[in-house]
């Protein structure tokens, strides 16, 4: 009863604020409903007993993500932007699009509307270090490499260039 | 009123509709980052649903989600580095002005 109560109210707080993260004028208005977003998703996770994914979802996407567009927002910022249209001509076949996928989706979804929890959830933390550590330590190393490349693939791109030429 | 898969399967679909959505139409690239990150959040409902309604006695489609997690931060990371390299050389911000590689 908690979890369905719990459920429907982070539901609802992540689809309002995702609507306004694509709709809003303000870019830095986006970002934070983009934080508020990821906090409520952070709070499904929670609903499905996900506690390790419900710690990372806030520390990585709310705590580093969001902080991070916050940040890039704020450095591109240009007071013109505020009185700009943030939407191009596309909405009306954008939004045929959405319609489409949606249907698709719920095909999909309403096949498990009978599909109730058999049992109660359990801590997954450390049967997901178990895994990590143990069939999957090769993806494990993997995704370590992917962030060394990431983090020198953000160096390279934002260093001044020698001799002034950018 | 017992919650099923089904639930959040349509939250999830709601989530990555709206994504598209926004990455459909947003014109600044950030607006379009951010539309993509709710689609990743979206994939990793979803992930952690199918692991607690159908497999709970592992947790492999949360380790799925870990991972998404970590590539969805590798992807920004240098996303943002991009839009911000591309914004001090052509001082551009919106979609259709980066058009450099048009013929």
């Amino acid at each position: 009863m908690i979890t369905a109560i719990a459920f429907y109210l982070m539901a609802a707080v992540a689809l309002v604020s995702a609507v306004l993260v694509v709709t809003l004028r303000n870019t830095v208005h986006c970002a934070l409903f983009l934080g508020l977003s990821l906090a409520a998703v952070a709070g499904v996770f929670g609903t499905l007993g996900a506690d390790f994914l419900f710690a990372s979802q806030i520390l990585i996407y709310v705590g580093g993500i969001a902080v991070l567009m916050i940040f890039a927002v704020m450095l591109m910022g240009r007071t013109a932007d505020l009185t700009l249209r943030q939407v191009n001509q596309e909405w009306l076949a954008a939004l045929l699009v959405c319609a489409i996928t949606a249907a698709g989706l719920w095909r999909t979804a309403k096949a498990y509307l009978g599909t109730a929890a058999a049992s109660a959830p359990a801590p997954a933390t450390k049967a997901l270090g178990r895994l990590m550590l143990g069939d999957y330590v090769i993806p494990f190393e993997l995704i370590s490499l992917v962030l060394l490349a990431a983090l020198l693939g953000a160096v390279f791109f934002t260093k001044k260039e020698e001799g002034g030429k950018t | 009123m017992t919650l099923t898969l089904a639930h959040y399967l349509a939250l999830g679909a709601g989530l990555f509709v709206i994504g598209i959505f926004g990455a459909l139409t947003r014109r600044s690239v950030i607006g379009i980052l951010m539309s993509i990150e709710l689609m990743f959040n979206a994939a990793n409902i979803n992930l952690a649903a199918f692991n607690r309604f159908l497999h709970p006695e592992g947790v492999t489609g949360q380790a799925f989600a870990l991972f998404i997690m970590t590539v969805a931060a590798a992807e920004v990371v240098v996303g943002l580095a991009l839009v911000l390299a591309i914004y001090r050389r052509w001082d551009k911000v919106y979609m259709e002005k980066i058009d450099i590689l048009r013929g």
